[in-house]
């Protein structure tokens, strides 16, 4: 009763301007908490239509309007339905002219559900007039807008209004037509995605009047297009209008399979046009065509198989036609687009197999495999051949086992040719075989590989042989990508080591004593079975652990081999490249271990490296000679047998922390080793091997290593690194194992690191050493592939921002004071290494302190701590560009100076260093792009004049370098 | 521009790829190669070896391959096969050799039809790259293929003509579409 007093109370202020405000306030809660009847919806409307006048009220008061109208056909609609044609006809009234875009969310809303609830049948242009007028929308929201309402939820509401009746079509049509051809691309897009929801409401009839309009305002966007997004949806579009023109076609005849023939209309005058226009399939308009065809096939099933009835024909045809053979290429790029469409069809269903035979393309199979076979052969057609086959391979029920067979053959007679194929077409290749492989791996498994394994030769070719040496790349390298999976990776590994044995075996001929192509040969095979071994333990997969005993000792043995039989001279086996990759195949087997197996795998390693009994790890023919001792860490052991300590090394940094090693006292061993590393290693991969092994062990069993950590190294240290009568080249090698250890220490968050970390500075008065101890500090911090957690090292989060917030101000402060200036040099250095060690988020914020010290290291006469601040400023770059004012202020105030410094280390006259070089024009190359015109301006004619002398460099890389940079500066204008 | 299209629908070509076996080893290595002995190797020799590897004929190639077609923006003249490889010769009298000398540069470039009014404006983009990106020391000619064009001696003066080049490079409008099409397709 008291609502009804309320809605008579209300309603009878609404006629007044002093009090129509509160009362829409009133009515707004009243409809929105209260039960209305529906005499006193009716009632309300009437009123709204009949005293508010929408022009007098701001846009608050109108939402208040449009509010109270929602809210009521939300809840009341039948009754508001019951006041007839009025209703809609005051409401259009009421809502034309509205601008505003809060209003106009409400307002679509409302015009959707007339257009489909209400009788609208005679008010149809009326409503068209008042939801298109707003048709395509442009609105653009302030900045900062605090409504939230995007250009995209207008045009998602007012696209909803639109289509909402079939009786638009007439009208809208025709408008969006007009829109496309007229309008910028942004609102092409939207009319196009507008249409393509439009036309199945509209229906077929209205669109088959328009048909052929649309379609020639849609092949301007497909032919001619703007843009790619454009052309996409314009053909999106195509879809749609076919697909609604014929759906009712392809219904009305529930028969088994609609005659081809029978297609008439838009879609058999457009396919005919594309045919034409493939006649020549070299032209640049063949392109658009076919995409007009691939779209055809994913329409309606009578005009996908019309389509495709016309179109493979075509191809075939002009395939075989001797006339047309130089446009091969092209036909068959076309043709493998249309197989890759009419596999990629939305007409099938994913989750029906689909029968044998039943397939759009089973009729045209064998045509199209034949062409592709053919389109195998020759050098030209073999990349898009390759595409089309995997299209077919793909198109699930298309082809039976036997044909993926003949498929497998021919690709196989290509690899067994020349093989001087480009990248593309081995890419080509490898995907083909994947997709068959993911059916059947049976055909590669029996007939590809075997050719692929018989094609290594047993002897490396000379060192001439190019063509040789290609080919066992090419070879190796699809070996390499297509033996992945368990049961392939074990053939690779039999094939694969057994060859290794074959090759190493080769003695020197009176012939050829080069062994160089031996060993690199060796080396690209170990090479194969490390990068597959890599992949896989990326994977995770299961198996890699049983190479333990599978390959392991087998590699053992093959370079025991050649350093125990070689009696000092070269041994291909003992090489120590290829004892690298062994290495790095040993760290990833044994990383993936239990520790119980790695106990015993040290036991025998510890055995063999120690107690010279080589056959605990070694295993195979022929026999290793028993007479000669092993003992490869001995100061006076020959160089192919310390090469091997390499492998010893990389075991023992997978090692997890609970396995101790085999040895009395730990201290003493690692002891033993570092001073090894240092005085007795004979390269410095050797020695960097060492300082591993020791940081590894330091890393994960300190608590058992007090008389290492507290008595042994301090007392080194002393004794050599801070002894100003040791050599300096000795002094050097104990800062790099120094800095070894203490990243241990550091990256496990063990107190000791602070102090192992404040002897670095305590040499920067040092002149002799002081470069290389900051080197060594900022190193600390690089990424490494030691102490990580697949080789079980224990490692704390954000252990290098805590060491670089700590450190960087002890180095900015050491750098800014005055006094000694090698001393100072020593700490810009540190903060060059240090820097380069960092993500550029860790230092961005200290930035304007950091660029005057940076451009001062820029001085410094050493090319690469050059290059390292460049390659720093390159990397804050990017965030600077981002906030154009911020970073920039400290860029822009040392823009002069950057540039004339710059320009000095491009110059090949002033400056050796390729490195540097590069990356002083690849800032330059930037630079236009950080700081402002204005500001800039006065150096570009400088810049352009200098480039100039560094376009004639001697390295071609950095020429290509100088053409970039000198581009950009041509471009730079304000 | 005029909006009538000389060549609506000109022939595409498949760019040449360079193959062989950069993609497995560095050049004249006879090793595979491998990143850990590489970045190794880097470091003791730094590339810093004095060779000289002087500018050839697929370096110069390289410059303007890219540039894309004035009517087809999408794609490049070598798309097009406006330009091509062997149609750069040149002599180069390396900086090395007293600079007396000036080294000399012959680009050929095919249109694609014998009425396209955009030649000029290709010869123009090529000429513009090529003095942007060669040593000052290349005296550079720049002609249509003998017979590809009907007006051939007249573009062939016109693109050659220092004073005519510099006039058009001041033009504002035309300056923008050459950086686009500098800037390379859009596809």
């Amino acid at each position: 009763m008291s609502v009804k007093t309320l809605v008579t109370f209300f309603r009878g202020k609404l006629d007044d301007t002093e009090t129509i405000i509160p009362a829409l306030q009133g009515l707004v809660s009243l409809v929105g908490t209260s039960n209305i009847t529906s005499q006193e919806a009716e009632e309300i409307v009437r009123s709204l239509f009949q005293h508010v006048k929408m022009k007098a009220l701001v846009q608050s008061q109108r939402f208040k309007v449009f509010t109270i109208v929602d809210i009521l056909i939300a809840r009341q609609r039948d009754a508001l339905k019951g006041m007839g044609k009025a209703f809609v006809a005051d409401y259009i009234n009421l809502a034309d002219g509205e601008k505003d875009p809060r209003n106009l969310m409400v307002a679509f809303a409302i015009a959707r559900v007339l257009l489909i609830e209400f009788d609208v049948s005679s008010h149809i242009e009326d409503l068209f007039n008042i939801t298109f007028c707003y048709f395509p929308i442009t609105f653009r929201p302030p900045p900062d807008d605090p409504y939230g309402i995007t250009s995209e939820d207008l045009k998602k509401n007012l696209r909803l209004a639109l289509t909402a009746t079939p009786a638009f079509g007439p009208f809208a049509i025709p408008l969006f037509m007009e829109k496309l051809i007229a309008g910028s691309p942004t609102t092409k897009r939207d009319t196009l995605q507008t249409m393509i929801e439009a036309f199945p409401i509209y229906g077929a009839a209205v669109t088959r009047t328009h048909a052929r309009k649309l379609w020639n305002s849609l092949k301007l966007e497909i032919f001619q297009p703007t843009d790619s997004d454009t052309e996409n949806d314009a053909l999106k579009t195509t879809q749609a209008l076919i697909q609604t023109i014929y759906r009712e076609t392809d219904q009305t005849q529930p028969g088994p399979e609609p005659i081809s023939e029978e297609i008439e209309g838009l879609a058999k005058e457009a396919c005919e046009e594309c045919i034409r226009i493939l006649k020549e399939p070299e032209k640049s308009q063949a392109k658009p065509a076919t995409k007009v065809i691939c779209a055809f096939m994913s329409t309606t099933p009578s005009v996908s198989r019309y389509t495709l009835a016309q179109a493979v024909p075509h191809f075939v045809r002009l395939f075989l036609d001797p006339d047309e053979s130089s446009n091969r290429a092209p036909m068959s790029r076309l043709l493998a687009d249309v197989v890759i469409a009419a596999r990629d069809s939305t007409l099938l269903d994913p989750t029906v197999l689909p029968v044998q035979g039943e397939v759009f393309m089973s009729p045209y199979k064998d045509k199209v495999l034949g062409i592709f076979t053919v389109g195998l052969k020759t050098e030209n057609t073999r990349k898009y051949a390759l595409e089309g086959l995997k299209g077919l391979v793909t198109t699930r029920g298309l082809l039976t086992d036997e044909e993926l067979g003949f498929v497998v053959h021919n690709v196989n007679e290509v690899l067994s040719e020349n093989g001087d194929e480009d990248e593309d077409v081995s890419e080509a290749i490898l995907d083909l075989f994947a997709a068959i492989s993911a059916i059947t791996p049976r055909h590669i498994s029996q007939t590809t590989l075997p050719q692929l394994f018989a094609s290594l030769p047993d002897r490396a070719p000379d060192r001439n042989a190019d063509v040789e040496r290609l080919r066992y790349w090419r070879t190796l390298a699809f070996l390499r990508r297509l033996c992945v999976q368990s049961e392939l990776f074990e053939m690779l590994v039999v094939r694969l080591s057994t060859k290794l044995d074959l090759i190493c075996a080769f003695q020197p001929t009176p012939e050829t004593t080069d062994l160089e192509p031996t060993a690199a040969y060796a080396h690209s095979v170990l090479r194969t079975l490390g990068d597959t071994l890599a992949v896989k333990v990326d994977k995770g997969d299961a198996d890699v652990a049983k190479y333990v005993d599978r390959l392991m000792p087998r590699l053992f043995h093959l370079h025991f081999l050649g350093a125990l039989s070689s009696s000092g001279e070269y041994a291909v086996a003992a090489d120590a490249r290829l004892v690298t990759v062994t290495a790095q195949i040993v760290t990833l087997v044994v990383q993936v271990q239990q520790a119980q197996r790695q106990e015993a795998f040290a036991a025998s390693l510890f055995a063999a490296y120690f107690d010279g009994e080589v056959k605990k790890i070694a295993d195979g023919q022929p026999k290793l000679p028993d007479d000669v001792p092993f003992k490869p860490f001995a100061a006076e052991s020959p160089a192919s047998n310390k090469t091997l300590t390499v492998l010893f090394t990389a075991a023992s940094i997978a090692l997890h922390k609970e396995v101790a090693l085999p040895v009395p006292d730990e201290s003493v061993f690692l002891d033993t080793l570092l001073r090894w590393s240092i005085d007795n290693s004979a390269t410095s991969s050797q020695r960097e091997a060492g300082f591993h092994a020791v940081a590894s062990v330091v890393n994960k069993r300190p608590d058992g290593l007090n008389a290492f950590l507290d008595e042994k190294l301090p007392e080194l240290w002393t004794s050599q690194a801070a002894n100003v009568s040791v050599f300096a080249e000795k002094r050097r090698k104990v800062i790099v194992g120094w800095a070894q250890i203490t990243r241990a220490l550091l990256v496990r968050a063990n107190p000791l690191s602070a102090s192992f970390t404040d002897r670095f500075f305590e040499l920067f008065e040092d002149a002799e050493i002081s470069w290389d101890a900051a080197r060594a500090l900022g190193s600390i911090v690089a990424t490494d592939k030691v102490l990580t957690k697949r080789n079980h090292a224990v490692v704390k989060m954000l252990y290098a921002q805590k060491f670089f917030n700590s450190v960087l101000p002890r180095i900015v402060e050491g750098a800014k004071l005055s006094g000694n200036a090698s001393r100072q040099n020593a700490y810009l250095v540190a903060l060059t290494s240090l820097i380069k060690s960092m993500p550029k988020s860790a230092y961005t914020h200290e930035l304007p302190t950091l660029m005057p010290l940076l451009l001062r290291g820029l001085d410094l006469p050493d090319a690469d701590i050059r290059a390292n601040v460049i390659d720093t400023f390159l990397a804050t770059a990017d965030t600077a560009s981002e906030s154009k004012d911020q970073g920039n202020t400290v860029i822009s105030q040392h823009a002069a100076s950057l540039v004339s410094t710059m320009l000095k280390n491009a110059m090949v006259q002033e400056m050796p260093s390729t490195r540097l070089r590069i990356a002083a024009l690849r800032y330059l190359a930037i630079l236009p792009s950080l700081v402002r015109y204005d500001i800039l301006h006065p150096q570009k004619a400088i810049v352009v004049r200098e480039l100039a002398k560094v376009l004639d460099d001697p390295k071609k890389a950095v020429r290509k370098e100088a053409v970039e940079a000198r581009t950009i500066w041509f471009k730079f204008t304000g | 521009m005029s909006s009538e299209a000389f060549n609506p629908n000109p022939t595409v070509f498949v760019p040449t790829k360079s193959k062989g076996s950069s993609a497995f080893a560095k050049r004249n290595s006879i090793w595979l190669n491998d990143l850990e002995i590489d970045s190794r190797e880097d470091e003791e020799d730094d590339a810093e070896s004095g060779d000289v590897e002087e500018i050839d004929q697929d370096e110069i190639f390289d410059l303007i391959r890219t540039i894309s077609d004035p009517e087809h923006r999408s794609m490049t003249l070598e798309q097009l096969a406006v330009v091509s490889a062997p149609q750069i010769t040149f002599h180069d009298s390396a900086p090395s050799g007293g600079n007396s000398r000036s080294s000399r540069l012959t680009v050929e470039f095919t249109p694609t039809v014998p009425h396209c009014g955009m030649s000029t404006f290709i010869g123009l983009s090529i000429r513009v790259r090529l003095l942007r990106s060669l040593p000052n020391r290349f005296k550079v000619d720049i002609r249509v293929k003998p017979g590809s064009h009907q007006s051939e001696n007249a573009l062939n003066k016109q693109l050659n003509d220092k004073e005519r080049v510099a006039a058009a490079l001041e033009n504002p409008a035309l300056l923008e579409v050459l950086e686009q099409c500098l800037a390379g397709a859009t596809d």
